[in-house]
């Protein structure tokens, strides 16, 4: 009998999450979506082509550094290569074109049996998404630890830190915040690995040890691997982490004082129920609304962390992409990347209809 | 504890401890309210009427310390002090939304924009009558249909955004009575609805105390709202209760001067056109280090110098429940209190002056 109604009433409580108004949200959302998208291939496309010169005329300066000299008839047939003869526009239709849709027939889908073309990584010298797809995993992987770590870590400490506000917690919590958020990341990662080495013998610099590299990391070297995460963890783990603890609490606390946390009281609702079920969930939104961000910092990762602390994601690719004029690999890491943030902020849209029936019923969005 | 009395509050105080010193918005308040009457708290914005109320149920700041007695007579007639329970505990939980409930101000605000009204109507079923929910929910929709609301199974589903200010106001009595209270606090709840909407609650308000037998307190600061809605007033005047009696006594031959001012500053039908709105001058003071005078003494215009400005009066009973607080009143236990108050203040003079002059001398 009792879980009769429970079910019950969870399907009413379904029913009532998927409402008309929340449905057509949603589709207006990603209808939205489209639009936004050619507007960010184009803005892509053409800012990779902002630098004087492209990847020819990087690589005849390479070669001349070194003594060869290249004649203009060699080059122009590289840039026929890759064509880079044609005008920007038709640069631009031909790689969108590509990366949407490569037919059967074309080489590329021979040899790579793909039907999306990012096209050619010059100084790779392969694939752009190949290059891309190496680290990918990786890079998921490693950020999103991190920010599981940020929210687990975070979000209870603001919770206690603005339930028991001026306590000796509180302040601890506020201090430990201001520096993370005030310390630049790679400082720290410096510091760290300093400390790691004087204290272990080991800087655990690296993601990775050379058997890792080969083999990949299995069950048997998941330790290993855990070890060398405490730091980028902690370096890069902090400073979000702050953040996140002063939003939350300054929210809490805004919660706290509202006249619907007086109500609640007045009919006897328990304290804890009235922090979690009152406070927190209307605390939570601006933090929601942040979420849209992560998953391209989850492709991206860290870079200067990346770079210092010689971690393999994807962020120090993509440094090294822009400094040779790689122009395919780099402008397929930022539009993707911008790729995400859109995919983020809808669904941190539509996470945020779920939480707060306003947005909903406004329709609007942010 | 009288019989027939719900709740009677006895020398409250309440104190809040701030850097600059010690606020007392409450200094020894004294009322009691009887089964099934309405009592209305009188007084302009900052006498600590709403502070006043929000003790009986322990809901003020934890900054705010009340002292004092809060007895009240619970659901097994067995009475209680309120103001001994632990304010986070289970006792006055089990007494907060099922035996005493609150009203408040705005109902705009009085409601999480997060949760359906029937959310958080069902909220306090769930907590004190039944775990469950289809029953909740049945008990949720009858109480919808008494104050008024229409369609109430979808208005059941619907956020507080998508009600008119009114409806709010109904669908806040609705969760306030839901598990049926024997005391209902109301706090100013006509204050931000217009004038028309203001007397279809009144009304509501009126017809649902006799279905539920309960005993309202109605604070406010509309005069004209009192008339309609009250038994018997207690005026407040900073932190204290300064005239108390039957709504109808009080009307008619009010007798503390801060009444007499309140009641002049209302309109009237039929008077001059031209004639200009009574108006109290000043404002009521901050309730921090006050000196020790009646609290009314820089605004009055009955005041008595060298009584008033050196003793505070108490509540004297000057006819059969009319209470007032006053020593410029010419009523016979008023001057009773007047005389034994001025022969109080000689006495400790006369004993006073000859250490103070001793030390004025030491100094020299």
């Amino acid at each position: 009998m009792e879980d009769k109604v429970s079910k019950k009433s969870f399907v009413e409580g379904l029913k009532e999450f998927f409402r008309k108004d929340l449905v057509q949200y949603i589709v207006k959302r990603v209808l939205m979506f489209f639009p936004t998208l050619l507007l960010i291939s184009i803005l892509v496309f053409f800012v990779i082509q902002l630098p004087p010169g492209d990847y020819v005329s990087a690589h005849i300066a390479a070669l001349a550094t070194e003594g060869e000299l290249v004649d203009a008839d060699y080059a122009a047939s590289m840039r026929a290569d890759y064509g880079l003869d044609l005008p920007v526009w038709q640069q631009y239709l031909k790689w969108v074109k590509d990366i949407i849709w490569t037919p059967s027939d074309t080489p590329y889908y021979r040899l790579y049996h793909s039907h999306h073309n990012w096209k050619y990584s010059f100084a790779y010298g392969r694939d752009v998404w190949s290059v891309v797809n190496d680290r990918l995993g990786l890079t998921i992987g490693v950020t999103a630890i991190i920010m599981l770590f940020q929210y687990l870590v975070s979000i209870p400490i603001a919770v206690y830190a603005s339930t028991h506000q001026y306590s000796a917690g509180d302040y601890i919590s506020a201090i430990i915040g201001f520096l993370g958020t005030a310390i630049p990341n790679f400082i720290l990662a410096i510091v760290l690995m300093y400390l790691s080495y004087k204290w272990t013998g080991n800087a655990n610099v690296g993601l990775f040890s050379q058997e890792m590299l080969k083999n990949g990391v299995h069950l048997y070297n998941f330790g290993e691997f855990l070890k060398r995460m405490i730091i980028p963890i902690i370096v890069i783990g902090t400073s979000g982490t702050c953040g996140i603890i002063r939003s939350v609490r300054a929210q809490m606390l805004d919660e706290v004082a509202q006249q619907y946390t007086l109500t609640a009281r007045a009919k006897g609702v328990p304290e804890g129920k009235i922090i979690m079920k009152y406070c927190f969930r209307a605390a939570i939104n601006p933090t929601v609304s942040g979420l849209g961000g992560v998953l391209s910092s989850l492709f991206s990762g860290s870079t200067v962390t990346a770079l210092v602390l010689n971690m393999q994601i994807q962020g120090p690719v993509l440094y090294k992409a822009l400094l040779s004029q790689d122009m395919y690999l780099a402008g397929a890491i930022v539009m993707i990347q911008a790729v995400l943030v859109v995919i983020g902020v809808l669904l941190s849209d539509i996470a945020l209809a779920f939480l707060d029936p306003r947005i909903r019923y406004s329709g609007g969005g942010r | 504890m009288e019989k027939e009395n719900i709740i009677e509050v006895k020398d409250l105080h309440v104190d809040i401890k701030m850097m600059e010193g010690t606020l007392t918005p409450v200094r020894g308040v004294n009322f009691e309210i009887k089964k099934g009457e309405t009592l209305g708290l009188v007084g302009e914005s900052g006498c600590g009427k709403s502070i006043t109320c929000k003790a009986i149920l322990g809901i003020n700041d934890k900054k705010c310390i009340p002292s004092g007695e809060i007895v009240f007579r619970n659901e097994d007639e067995n009475e209680v002090d309120l103001l001994k329970m632990d304010p986070k505990g289970k006792e006055i939980r089990n007494v907060r939304g099922k035996q005493i409930s609150m009203i408040f101000q705005e109902p705009m605000v009085a409601f999480s924009p997060m949760y359906t009204i029937g959310n958080q109507i069902n909220e306090a079923t769930l907590l004190h009558i039944t775990k469950d929910k289809k029953k909740a929910k049945e008990i949720s929709l009858e109480v919808m249909r008494k104050v008024g609301i229409a369609n109430v199974e979808k208005r059941y589903n619907q956020y507080p955004h998508e009600f008119s200010g009114g409806m709010l106001q109904r669908a806040l009595i609705a969760m306030a009575l839901v598990c049926n209270p024997k005391l209902l606090i109301a706090d100013e709840p006509t204050t931000a609805l217009d004038v028309t909407i203001q007397a279809q609650i009144l009304e509501l308000m009126k017809e649902l105390q006799k279905e539920f037998d309960m005993a309202i307190l109605f604070i406010t600061h509309d005069l004209g709202v009192v008339a309609k809605m009250c038994d018997r007033v207690a005026v407040m005047y900073l932190g204290r209760i300064v005239e108390t009696g039957d709504a109808t006594t009080i009307y008619a031959n009010p007798q503390h001067p801060y009444t007499r001012g309140l009641m002049g500053s209302v309109h009237k039908i039929g008077g001059r056109k031209d004639e200009r709105l009574f108006s109290i001058e000043g404002t009521v003071p901050l309730a921090m280090n006050l000196p020790k005078q009646c609290g009314f003494y820089d605004r009055c215009d009955a005041r008595i110098e060298g009584l008033c400005d050196k003793a505070e009066p108490e509540l004297v009973e000057i006819e059969k429940g009319h209470k007032i607080a006053c020593f410029a009143c010419q009523n016979a236990a008023c001057q009773a209190h007047r005389k034994e108050v001025e022969e109080r203040l000689k006495r400790e003079e006369s004993t006073k002056e000859p250490v103070e002059g001793g030390k004025k001398r030491g100094k020299r």
